[in-house]
């Protein structure tokens, strides 16, 4: 249980420490925009979603209606439900003491370790998975706070081209994982049609990104069985 | 402004509880499950592909963007180590040095 605990803060890491340029925006540009540190604070500890909190903190400050500001938090928040619904079958076994936490933490960056076969269906790997997810829980806060303290000493990290660090991290995490035609197929699809749509200033570009990729994946893996059992049969001794 | 923060915080957790929500009457089936993995590599590209070549103007396909370099010397080490912190101090390394 302690090596679950231990495993899911180190894997947890590079993602906790990539992101700091973000967290630190987080806070800094809310104090800047008039936000109070605790509001600030709050933000993080309760929304505790990057990009929905960084566009809310503008949309705020341009004092946007309440209800354009949620519909966009909820486009932006859309992603989770594919998140939800791909991991629900490892998931859904557990008590509700389990399913609260696990949900309350499944950021893109936790799903991002939910593809083993047996996540999440052990209490080890709940362990892990908790730990994880809570690791990045508290060093998001943790940044989100020294942004609100320091946020005005420091230069804004993510024009100094920090934010490449996100991509960093995720490229170790996909690339890896490309073992097939239909992966790669769907890594390439979701690159070219989320750099078009974000180009073009598109909101939904990163929900319809996915699913197109994954539809390709899809179709590709489908085949590709298809082909091969043709084959199989072909191959098959007649008797 | 809290009153806004509690409804954001609301929906975030909406759209992550909503589907491990036990008495939602639905079972994923072989098909459906099967076009769900392909969602971390497909989720994850989108949003680390725009960070390398979508600026402010565009897409950014010059080979003197350090994101570009930085970002294909991230992947021939992932491909290469399959270790996470091999990778992102490469790229990271690489980046800082170009930029």
């Amino acid at each position: 249980m302690k090596k679950a605990l231990l495993k899911g803060f180190l894997d947890m890491l590079p993602l906790c420490l990539a992101v700091i340029p973000w967290g630190i925006l987080c806070g800094s540009l809310a104090v800047q925009n008039g936000f109070t540190a605790l509001e600030t604070q709050a933000m993080s500890l309760l929304v505790f979603a990057g990009s929905a909190q960084l566009v809310a903190i503008e949309l705020m400050a341009g004092n946007t209606p309440l209800l354009t500001i949620l519909f966009t938090t909820f486009i932006i928040s859309s992603r989770h439900f594919l998140y939800g619904l791909a991991v629900r079958h490892k998931v859904i076994d557990q008590p509700l003491r389990w399913r609260l936490p696990v949900s309350f933490v499944l950021t893109d960056e936790l799903f991002a370790f939910s593809h083993h076969r047996k996540a999440y269906r052990t209490k080890t790997r709940l362990t892990y998975a908790l730990s994880a997810g809570f690791s990045f829980y508290i060093a998001w806060n943790l940044w989100t706070f020294i942004g609100i303290v320091a946020g005005s000493l420091l230069p804004d990290l993510t024009t100094l081209g920090l934010d490449f660090a996100i991509a960093a991290t995720f490229i170790a995490l996909v690339i890896p994982g490309i073992k097939n035609l239909a992966t790669l197929a769907t890594v390439v699809t979701a690159g070219i049609v989320a750099s078009v749509l974000k180009s073009q200033g598109f909101e939904l570009w990163l929900v319809v990104a996915a699913l197109s990729a994954m539809t390709v994946g899809y179709i590709i893996s489908r085949v590709i069985s298809r082909t091969n059992s043709q084959i199989h049969i072909k191959q098959a001794p007649k008797s | 402004m809290m009153t806004t923060i509690l409804l954001m915080a609301c929906i975030t957790f909406f759209t992550r509880y909503l589907f491990l929500h036990r008495a939602l009457p639905f079972k994923v089936g072989p098909k459906m499950q099967q076009f769900l993995s392909f969602s971390a590599p497909a989720v994850l590209t989108a949003i680390w592909v725009p960070i390398v070549f979508v600026t402010d103007n565009g897409i950014n396909l010059n080979w003197q963007n350090p994101y570009l370099s930085a970002a294909v010397v991230a992947i021939i080490v992932a491909y290469k180590t399959h270790n996470i912190y091999y990778t992102t101090l490469a790229g990271m390394g690489l980046f800082l040095i170009l930029n």
